[in-house]
This record gives C-alpha cells, sequence and structure tokens, in this order.
C-alpha cells in the first residue's frame, strides 16, 4: 500500500511539471520537459534506494525494551539494521521498477538517458553515499526516543517525513528556491541524499561540483558517524530498559 | 432541535476528552503541530517560486493557485480536525468493542464519526481561515461568489463525511481500514492544486467518480467566478446525493458485522 502512496505522488507532480512543461520548448528553472520528467520519474527509483530502510523501527525497540535482546547478543545493532535495510531496498527498487514500467507505458513521457560512463559512475558514488548518510540520519532520530520513548515516532514525522523530504528535493527540485536559499541548503547533508545524484544524472552540474558534492556528502558522513556513535553512548547510558 | 442540543453536547464532552486525552503528550503535540506547519510553509513556498518563474499554472497566477491550495489545507483540516475517531475505528471492530459503542444509546455512526476532534487541526483552522478569506479577498469577489464559496467548502465537508462514511462502512466488511483512509488523503491531495493540470481521464475520474475536484476545486473556482448559479446547484445535489448514499452503506455495512473476538 505503501507503494500506491508513492505513485499518487508522483502521478501529482508529474501532472504538475506536465502543465509547466506544456510547451515543449519551454524552459524554466534549467529544466526542459524532458528533464523535468525525468526529474520526477527518478524521484521514485531515488526514494526506493535511499528513502526506503527498516530502521525506522528502531525508536519502537528503544520505548518498548525490545533493543535489549540485541545488546546481549554479539552483534552489531547498526550492522544488523543496515543489512535489513539493504533487504528493503532491494524489495522497494524491483517495486519501483514495475512502477516505473506501467506509468512509463500510461503516461509515455520522454525521459532523459544518460550514457555518459563517467556521470553514471559519479551517480552510483554519490547514491552509496546518500544512503549511508540518510543510515545516519534516521538512526540519529531514532535515538530521541531514548531521551522521550514516547514520541520517538513523532520526531521521526518532522525530521524524516518532512524536512528530510523537503530539503533533499523529494517533493520539489530545490533549484526553483532562491539562489541564497540553495546555497544554504548545499552546506547541509539533505540536498546529497536525492537532489544532488539527480543534478549529476541529468547532467546539470560539471565536474568541479561533481567533486565537491562528493566531497562534502563524505565530510557530512564523518560528522554524522560522529554524532550517532555520541548519541548512542549517551542514550544507552540513559536506557532503563523499560517494558522488560 | 431537542436532538441536535443533545449530540451537540454529546460531541461537546467526546471532544473535550479527546483535547485532554492529546494534552497529556505535551511534547507530541508540539512535534505534530510544527510539523504540519512546517509541510505547510514548504509547499506555500514552492508554489511562490514556482509561480515567479512560471507566471501562471493551467492558466490560474499567483494568488488563484494560492487559493486552490489554501481552499485544499481548509477542508483537508477541517474534515480531519471533525473526522479523526474514523483513524481509530480499526481496534475496535477487530477486538468486538465495537458491541459497546452499538449497546449505547448515542448514534454509532456519529460516535464513530465524530467521537474524537483532533486539537492539533483545531489550532491551525484559525490562521487557515483568515489567510484563505485574505488571498480570497485579493481577487476581488462580488457577495454571491463568496456565497458560493462558503456553500462550497460546506458541500466539501458533507463529500469528505461521506467518505470517512464509506472507509467505516468498509472497515466493518473488510476490518481494513488505515490503508483505504491514507488512499482517500492521497487521492484528496491531487486537489492541492487546480484540477485543470490533470489530463483526461485522470481528470474527470478526480472530478466525478472520486469528486477532489467539487470538494476543493469547485469553492476557489466559485471565487473566481467561474461557477455559474446551475453548477453550484449541482455540485450541491451531487454532495447530498453521496451522502445519502454513504448512509445507505453504513446500513448495510452494520448488518455485516459480526461482533466477532468479542
Amino acid at each position: 500500500m505503501w507503494r500506491v502512496r508513492n505513485i499518487l505522488q508522483v502521478v501529482l507532480t508529474f501532472f504538475l511539471w506536465s502543465s509547466v512543461f506544456r510547451d515543449p520548448q519551454t524552459e524554466v528553472f534549467g529544466y526542459n520537459q524532458e528533464k523535468i520528467l525525468t526529474y520526477v520519474f527518478g524521484i521514485l527509483i531515488l526514494r526506493a534506494i535511499v528513502f526506503s530502510a527498516r530502521a525506522v523501527d528502531v525508536a519502537g525497540e528503544i520505548s518498548n525494551g525490545d533493543i535489549t535482546n540485541f545488546l546481549l547478543k554479539p552483534v552489531s545493532y547498526f550492522k544488523y539494521w543496515a543489512t535489513r535495510d539493504i533487504a528493503s531496498k532491494a524489495l522497494n527498487l524491483s517495486f519501483s521498477i514495475v512502477e516505473i514500467t506501467i506509468l512509463f507505458l500510461i503516461l509515455k513521457p520522454h525521459l532523459f538517458l544518460q550514457i555518459n560512463p563517467v556521470i553514471l559512475f559519479a551517480v552510483f558514488v554519490s547514491l552509496i553515499l546518500a544512503i549511508i548518510l540518510f543510515f545516519c540520519l534516521l538512526f540519529i532520530t531514532n535515538m530521541s526516543a531514548f531521551w522521550m520513548p514516547e514520541n520517538g515516532w513523532a520526531a521521526q514525522f518532522l525530521f524524516i517525513v518532512i524536512i528530510t523530504d523537503f530539503l533533499s528535493g523529494g517533493v520539489f527540485p530545490l533549484d526553483i528556491m532562491p539562489v541564497a536559499f540553495q546555497k544554504v541548503l548545499y552546506s547541509t547533508p539533505f540536498p546529497y541524499l536525492l537532489f544532488f545524484p539527480l543534478q549529476v544524472y541529468l547532467g546539470k552540474i560539471g565536474g568541479p561540483e561533481i567533486i565537491r558534492g562528493l566531497t562534502t556528502s563524505i565530510v557530512w558522513i564523518f560528522i554524522l558517524i560522529t554524532i550517532l556513535k555520541y548519541v548512542w553512548a549517551k542514550g544507552l547510558r540513559k536506557y532503563s530498559a523499560e517494558g522488560r | 432541535m431537542q436532538n441536535l442540543k443533545k449530540y451537540l453536547k454529546i460531541w461537546l464532552l467526546m471532544s473535550r476528552n479527546s483535547f485532554l486525552a492529546v494534552f497529556n503528550q505535551k511534547a507530541a503535540l508540539s512535534i505534530f503541530l510544527i510539523g504540519k506547519i512546517v509541510r505547510f510553509f514548504f509547499f506555500f513556498s514552492f508554489i511562490v517560486f514556482l509561480l515567479k518563474g512560471t507566471k501562471s499554472l493551467a492558466g490560474y497566477n499567483l494568488n488563484q493557485t494560492l487559493l486552490f491550495f489554501l481552499t485544499f489545507n481548509l477542508v483537508d483540516t477541517l474534515s480531519q480536525f471533525l473526522f479523526r475517531e474514523v483513524y481509530r475505528f480499526r481496534p475496535l471492530i477487530v477486538s468486538g468493542g465495537f458491541d459497546l459503542v452499538l449497546s449505547k444509546p448515542i448514534n454509532a455512526l456519529f460516535r464513530s464519526l465524530m467521537g474524537g476532534a483532533d486539537l492539533i487541526d483545531l489550532v491551525t483552522i484559525v490562521p487557515l481561515t483568515i489567510a484563505t478569506f485574505y488571498v480570497a479577498n485579493l481577487l476581488n469577489p462580488s457577495i454571491l461568489q463568496t456565497t458560493f464559496f462558503v456553500l462550497l467548502v460546506l458541500n466539501g465537508l458533507i463529500i469528505a463525511a461521506a467518505f470517512h462514511i464509506f472507509v467505516l462502512g468498509l472497515g466493518i466488511i473488510s476490518l481494513e481500514i488505515d490503508h483505504t483512509i491514507m488512499i482517500y488523503r492521497d487521492l484528496s491531495s491531487l486537489g492541492r492544486f487546480p484540477i485543470d493540470i490533470y489530463k483526461e481521464p485522470l481528470k474527470g475520474i478526480i472530478t466525478f467518480l472520486v469528486p477532489i475536484g467539487i470538494m476543493i476545486s469547485f469553492p476557489a473556482k466559485a471565487i473566481m467566478g467561474l461557477m455559474s448559479p446551475a453548477g453550484v446547484i449541482w455540485s450541491l445535489t451531487f454532495g447530498v446525493l453521496v451522502f445519502i448514499l454513504s448512509f445507505k452503506f453504513w446500513n448495510f455495512a452494520l448488518k455485516k458485522y459480526t461482533s466477532a473476538s468479542s
């Protein structure tokens, strides 16, 4: 059912942008019809790769005490969830490929096909970094349950479902926003989740910007892993195994 | 009249209980409220920046597009405020707890539909209404157009109520509520922008079959003078018919209730 919801969102944005780019010659915000529709379809795939994660359940495990079972076992809690995330991504990706095929056959959009192998490799690297970034962001948000066990899911709603989704370009391309806002946003980890990989794919940014973007992603990964370790250590000290 | 007073009193009592329950979770209340405001702000900014670049969307200018968006939010928030209890209906059916609702001397549909008004939505209704009327006023509507707008928003609420009743009925028959209501919400979110952006057959489907257009786009169009009196009367008739149909479906579904698990 969550896939149906994804499709409806794609349908909304597809028709919205189709309406803006009714004339194929129109070019707004640096996009033409072909590139903006590729963005809409690309978001469906990238959401499946980057945003689908089972680690959303971590807050629940902390609040009901189930995390205790894992703390007693000789397994890494982070690696355990990373493995489950990979399985979830594979499942969602396979669904999204079927959905895209069906939507493509129904809507018949003109899509942009990137064939430059160097750019495709850069997209691949940016996606790997995006997956790690999202994993860290999601885990840190979920660990808020150590301090407010009943509201871990509320924090997730605010930080992941709304703020991360919008600021990563999941709802609309970020380059329609004012340049000053974009500059600030580029210094945060959010655009590197969906927007940046898609910009690379669409060939909208050149080599130096790609390298700068990848470097910023790596720097953010280090910062977030440090925060993650710190919050985890603090959280475990706070954890009192309620519900057990 | 006596009956109406009784049900108003019951609704106030149930709403007060619901508000008290939410007040006990102040952190969650604050986070959700912030979330709703942030989401609204993001969409609002998106429309403003988009229309600055494109000048129009499906032939509508910035203020007109904003009115569609605000009308969507107004109808959506009002229906969320009034009909939030629907989201809590499934556990009642699954556990058989619905028996207790049926045995009480109040209408079971009323209790299931309007038994838990949402405080978070209530907080946002006033500023949203002011914003909607402010933007509507920028379009210089006549008194008749404003009357049509109010009537059609009320009609939108009647259709939203009918949708929720259908979901409740389906819940009794199939035990499925959560996904159905979320699909309804996603479909209604298609009305966030003018329905004119959609192509046929989708445009026809969301105008007549799942009447998002009548619920959300028609009130905004009435302010812009794009609705004839005949169109307004037709929409109101449609709303009443859908509402009656939902009642019939509820009565049908109620006969299927098996009181399992109780």
